[in-house]
């Protein structure tokens, strides 16, 4: 009768190591479950429910304008993809068209508002602040008395002058401004009712416009530090 | 062979157990208040919409890169085609669609410490318009190329947010430190940040709240393409 082998037990230092290991292993992942648990929850610590309300419904808007933008890049691989003859020629005409406006570099038109504010004693930073609020309801194009604006054009103060792309813009402003008029209209109306409150504005309105010709342009500055990576 | 299936399964035991034990952890830790699991449940749908954000700024880079790719090829097989591609590459670097590299400046900007003072609200914090204003300076002298904490500027870019946190065009909420890297001539550049005329809101703040802003030239710095929306749907050429 053969006896039946025994189990060969691993050494007592190998023994010490294992549950050394098994140790460290749970500390390990309980520590990173945790810790990023914490970190994802420290940036909204203190924030109120009422501004946690406002970032979700920004977070919402943001979201669908991703989504839309994304469903149009899929039909542009789509048209690309089909290889049909000059697809990819038609998709980048339409392309540089799109991006020459976007960029400010051509004449453009559509519905939005305008804005006239008469004001004296306000400053570079009171236009950028306009601006801004403008480009957050997603403005498409903007010019301010014939000079044409988009992020990256320095609005700047001068003295008691207020210039644009170093051109001085006096009062009274009249803004332009290109996109969903709706979403615009709103923003105007706000800024109309803060501007009247402002013992420096002599008179601020607003008007929402079908068909608004922005014929000011951009010149293209050629790049001479920024290289494509 | 059998050795090393039971390292396995001890790994997995191991794992499980952090699991339940981290769960466990921060079940204890949640004060059991219906106030407490709103206020839980509003952080849930932001940081969801925040992972969705995400997600969708990633596919849009994705499929940028795929479009140039197909442009790409089409370029290569017909010298029209190579003509436009050049055309729309220049004009896509201008709207911040192509990542860039070069000299430049670095700013960083960083949340101070609240005032004794309890009334004296959130001015510690750096919100949206500090890095509007830095942005706008850097732009002013001649900065060709400006990205936010990794965000891209574009024509189209817009800055906002509440208490501490800056949003910028359509992606999730930016909070302190914020480093805003801007390509260009950075002894210029470095030269009007100095000035002690410039950002006035925020050196006022420095001095009240130790709101740090700091800022170094470098011979080489990188910003990434923008993987924001770029739609014009209101805009047509007159």
């Amino acid at each position: 009768m053969s006896r039946r082998p025994r189990a060969r037990r691993p050494p007592v230092r190998v023994r010490g190591l294992s549950v050394w290991l098994i140790a460290l292993l749970v500390a390990l992942v309980a520590t990173i479950q945790i810790r990023s648990q914490a970190e994802v929850e420290r940036s909204l610590v203190g924030v109120d429910t009422t501004s946690l309300a406002f970032l979700i419904d920004d977070l919402h808007s943001a979201n669908d304008a991703l989504a839309s933008q994304k469903a149009d890049l899929i039909s542009l691989r789509a048209t690309l993809q089909s290889g049909q003859s000059g697809a990819a020629d038609q998709v980048l005409t339409d392309e540089a068209q799109r991006l020459r406006a976007i960029d400010g570099l051509i004449p453009v038109q559509g519905p939005g508002i305008v804005m006239e504010v008469d004001a004296r004693g306000l400053t570079a930073l009171d236009l950028q602040d306009a601006l801004n609020n403008f480009m957050a309801a997603r403005a498409e194009a903007i010019d301010v008395n014939d000079h044409r604006v988009v992020t990256g054009v320095a609005v700047e103060q001068d003295g008691g002058n207020v210039t644009i792309g170093g051109a001085v813009v006096s009062p009274p402003w009249t803004i332009s401004v290109i996109g969903d008029p709706v979403k615009l209209a709103e923003v105007a109306d706000l800024m109309t009712q803060q501007l009247l409150a402002d013992r420096r504005v002599r008179a601020a309105g607003y008007r929402t416009e079908n068909d608004i010709v922005i014929s000011s342009v951009i010149s293209e500055k050629p790049f001479v530090y920024a290289i494509p990576s | 062979m059998s050795r090393l299936a039971g390292v396995a399964v001890v790994a997995l035991v191991a794992v499980a157990v952090g699991f339940v034990l981290a769960g466990q952890v921060k079940a204890q830790l949640l004060t059991p208040s219906n106030q407490v699991a709103r206020y839980q449940a509003l952080v849930r749908s932001v940081q969801e919409l925040e992972s969705a954000n995400a997600g969708e700024r990633r596919q849009i880079a994705d499929l940028r890169a795929q479009i140039d790719a197909l442009e790409s090829d089409a370029a290569a097989r017909s010298a029209t085609t190579q003509a436009l591609r050049n055309q729309v590459s220049d004009l896509r670097a201008h709207a911040g669609l192509v990542a860039m590299h070069g000299p430049g400046v670095e700013v960083i900007l960083r949340d101070g410490a609240p005032g004794p003072d309890s009334g004296s609200g959130t001015g510690y914090l750096v919100n949206f318009e500090d890095v509007q204003d830095v942005v706008n300076l850097l732009f002013a002298q001649g900065a060709e190329a400006v990205a936010v904490s990794g965000r891209r500027i574009t024509p189209l870019s817009a800055f906002s947010g509440s208490e501490g946190q800056i949003a910028i065009d359509q992606g999730q909420p930016l909070a302190s430190p914020v480093k805003i890297d801007a390509i260009g001539d950075r002894n210029r550049m470095v030269a009007a940040l100095d000035d002690p005329s410039s950002l006035p809101g925020v050196r006022a703040r420095q001095v009240q709240f130790s709101l740090h802003l700091t800022f170094e030239g470098l011979p080489d710095i990188s910003v990434p393409a923008s993987d924001s929306s770029l739609q014009v749907p209101h805009v047509t050429s007159s």
